[in-house]
């Protein structure tokens, strides 16, 4: 079953009910909220994604809700919820689905600890990986979304799952989170895909999030082997350029990206270096989008 | 088919009976690992059923969570050990052996409950009169004292029962100096002489001392039955439980003997009957009739333990709750009562004021992340 089969006033209703138990690749969301305005973003961006029963086993609760002071009323406020307890600075009620998508993220950052999650988003060709960690403002989505709507495979947009025995990566699928300017950028460069209303005046400004091709959402749970590893990073007017990077300098820097890599110590030290053994790391600055991807279609064609 | 268990009762149930654990649904793993990752027990999960011989059998995304926990649980505990055995080779050793507490004398004593459990400070014991010796060498090797107001620190070394928390100002570790087990200004005092002169040397490499049998568990007791945040009750409760089951399969009667009457010459026989009565009750702990009875006494009518045990039992809850009002209303009045316990009212009253009224501001919202930085894009 999935969200477009249940209609949204079923998923209304169980927002409002039990909870909506949306199941994003590996990990499946356990969703409760009144806040109407939610249903009808997850309808825009998660439509072909499947609804698990009731009866199912749900990996994170999650609940959205109006603060209980006065700020309930007066320019009212949300609040994201993990196991009943408030993780973020409450924010403008308007961006309760931002807040939702920030707050899954969170959940996946700091409640998973059996594999490695690297802050980096991650596309799929013929079963290899390629894995972009970045920190903010490098153009890590828009590169992804570009990716995507080229015909690659969206593993995530956000967190990348490491196994700590099998070499292969996997990610909760979910919509791509789009900034400021890449919104029009990805409207201009690819005219098939479906974005969510945009969200004005957010802590990261306007954003907009990007409905996952179904091909992608029905290969959740598929994983790839990782083969790159590229640290992008936008500069306006630059040419584009493809450097490989040491290996020794890939680790340093994906390590900032490890959301767990202290938790786990030294099993985290060992699988991140037998990810950048495996992979080929680079570095990568673009301004064109258009060349970005003839980049990365030439490298998977091992051209 | 029974009806289905809330997170609290599911997770009362795996720590009291972890062969249970096969038993439960989908929908009730759901609150208990909702509940177990609330009160850091997913690794302690993980270890009881492995014990147990059901961790194979676990659904593979519940197995994750609780293999998870455990994992972070493991590298805890080689961390906290790193940790003690750095300050047990540096400026420590002018200094007679320190007494190691809580979640660092599990550890290194090898109880049953350190494995799987998250420990997040170094807890150590000192004589009252090697204190400010302990805390001039520590500052040598980088530990920093952390409240900076005056009052905080007139606070901790006036009325409290240890220096204000130390922190590594490299690594960011906690290191909670003692002098005693209960703050000097609360509603008993326990004799910290008594505590010292019996602790026992921990095996070699270790230049650390652990509390006797009966004096760890009426630490753990007192501990949390003083405090004020019961967030991690559960937990705590759970350490009692451990204890007192391991130390009484070891020592029988003599230890069940030496509990009661340490319990009463430190002055907290009440506190210990309370602790045994929940332990009983939410943890269905072995606990001899009789030791439970002698605790009893005079102090606490049979009227008074009744009346009190729904307030243990609910604070004890998470938030995978069926109960989530009364939960807080019970929160709310261990609150109070533990800052009742902890000063006498006058004093009390004086530093709920300045603490109200006077004290520089702390942004409430600072724990709780921003969206927009530490990565969670």
């Amino acid at each position: 079953m999935t969200l477009i089969d249940l209609g949204e006033s079923t998923v209304q209703e169980r927002l409002r009910g039990e909870g909506l138990i949306l199941k994003t690749g590996p990990f499946a969301a356990r969703i409760r909220t009144r806040i109407p305005v939610v249903a009808a973003a997850l309808m825009q961006v998660y439509q072909d994604f499947p609804v698990l029963d009731a009866s199912a086993f749900a990996d994170f609760e999650c609940h959205l809700r109006r603060p209980l002071t006065f700020r309930r009323w007066h320019r009212p406020q949300v609040l994201f919820l993990a196991d009943g307890r408030s993780v973020f600075k409450p924010l403008p009620l308007h961006q309760a689905f931002p807040v939702l998508e920030w707050g899954m993220n969170w959940c996946v950052a700091n409640q998973v600890h059996d594999r490695l999650v690297f802050h980096a988003a991650a596309v799929e060709r013929n079963g290899k990986a390629l894995i972009l960690p970045a920190p903010p403002e490098s153009g890590k989505s828009t590169l992804c979304a570009a990716l995507v709507a080229s015909g690659w495979r969206l593993i995530t947009d956000e967190s990348v799952l490491f196994d700590l025995r099998l070499d292969e990566v996997t990610g909760p699928v979910r919509p791509v989170s789009l900034k400021n300017a890449s919104i029009d950028v990805i409207n201009d460069f690819a005219g098939n895909v479906m974005l969510s209303d945009v969200c004005r005046d957010t802590l990261k400004g306007t954003v907009a999030h990007m409905r996952p091709p179904s091909s992608s959402v029905d290969r959740a749970d598929e994983p790839a082997t990782p083969a790159w590893v590229v640290f992008p990073e936008y500069r306006a007017g630059a040419a584009t350029l493809l450097k490989p990077l040491a290996a020794g300098s890939a680790f340093m820097q994906i390590v900032k990206s490890a959301f767990n890599y202290p938790a786990l110590g030294r099993r985290a030290f060992h699988r991140t270096a037998d990810l950048i053994d495996q992979a080929d790391a680079y570095t990568f600055v673009y301004s064109r989008l258009e060349e970005a991807i003839e980049t990365f279609d030439a490298l998977a064609a091992g051209r | 088919m029974h009806s289905p268990l809330d997170g609290n009762q599911a997770l009362r149930l795996a720590l009291a009976r972890p062969e249970s654990m096969t038993e439960r649904t989908p929908a009730e793993w759901t609150v208990l690992v909702a509940a177990a990752r609330e009160t850091s027990l997913l690794g302690t999960l993980w270890n009881l059923a492995t014990l147990a011989g059901v961790a194979e059998r676990l659904p593979e995304p519940v197995g994750r969570h609780l293999y998870g926990g455990f994992l972070k649980a493991d590298r805890n505990a080689e961390a906290i050990q790193w940790e003690l055995q750095t300050l047990q080779s540096g400026m420590l050793q002018r200094l007679d052996p320190p007494v190691v507490l809580k979640g660092g004398a599990y550890l290194l004593a090898g109880l049953p409950n350190a494995s799987g459990r998250i420990c997040n400070d170094v807890d150590l014991l000192f004589p009252r009169a090697d204190l400010e010796r302990a805390e001039s060498l520590l500052f040598f090797e980088g530990w920093g004292t952390t409240h900076h107001d005056p009052y905080d620190q007139r606070y901790y070394r006036e009325w409290m029962h240890e220096l204000p928390p130390l922190e590594h100002w490299r690594r960011g570790t906690t290191l909670d100096v003692h002098h005693n087990i209960l703050p000097e200004t609360f509603a008993v005092r326990t004799d910290p002489v008594r505590l010292l002169a019996s602790a026992c040397d921990l095996p070699a490499p270790w230049r650390y001392r652990v509390l006797r049998p009966a004096h760890l568990a009426l630490h753990a007791i007192v501990h949390l039955f003083s405090e004020t945040e019961w967030d991690r009750a559960l937990r705590d409760l759970y350490d009692i439980k451990v204890l007192l089951e391991h130390f009484g399969g070891r020592g029988g009667d003599s230890f069940w003997r030496d509990l009661v009457d340490e319990a009463s010459s430190l002055g907290v026989t009440w506190l210990a009957a309370y602790a045994l009565d929940c332990c009983e009750q939410s943890l269905h702990a072995g606990v001899p009739l009789e030791v439970r009875e002698a605790l009893l006494g005079s102090r606490i009518t049979t009227l008074k333990r009744r009346a009190a045990r729904p307030l243990f039992l609910h604070g004890l809850n998470t938030r995978a709750s069926a109960t989530p009002k009364r939960d807080s209303v019970a929160r709310a009045l261990l609150f109070l009562r533990g800052h009742w316990l902890k000063m006498p009212p006058r004093l009390l009253a004086r530093h709920l004021f300045y603490k109200a009224f006077l004290a520089p501001k702390e942004d409430v919202t600072n724990s709780r992340t921003d969206p927009a930085g530490g990565g969670v894009r």
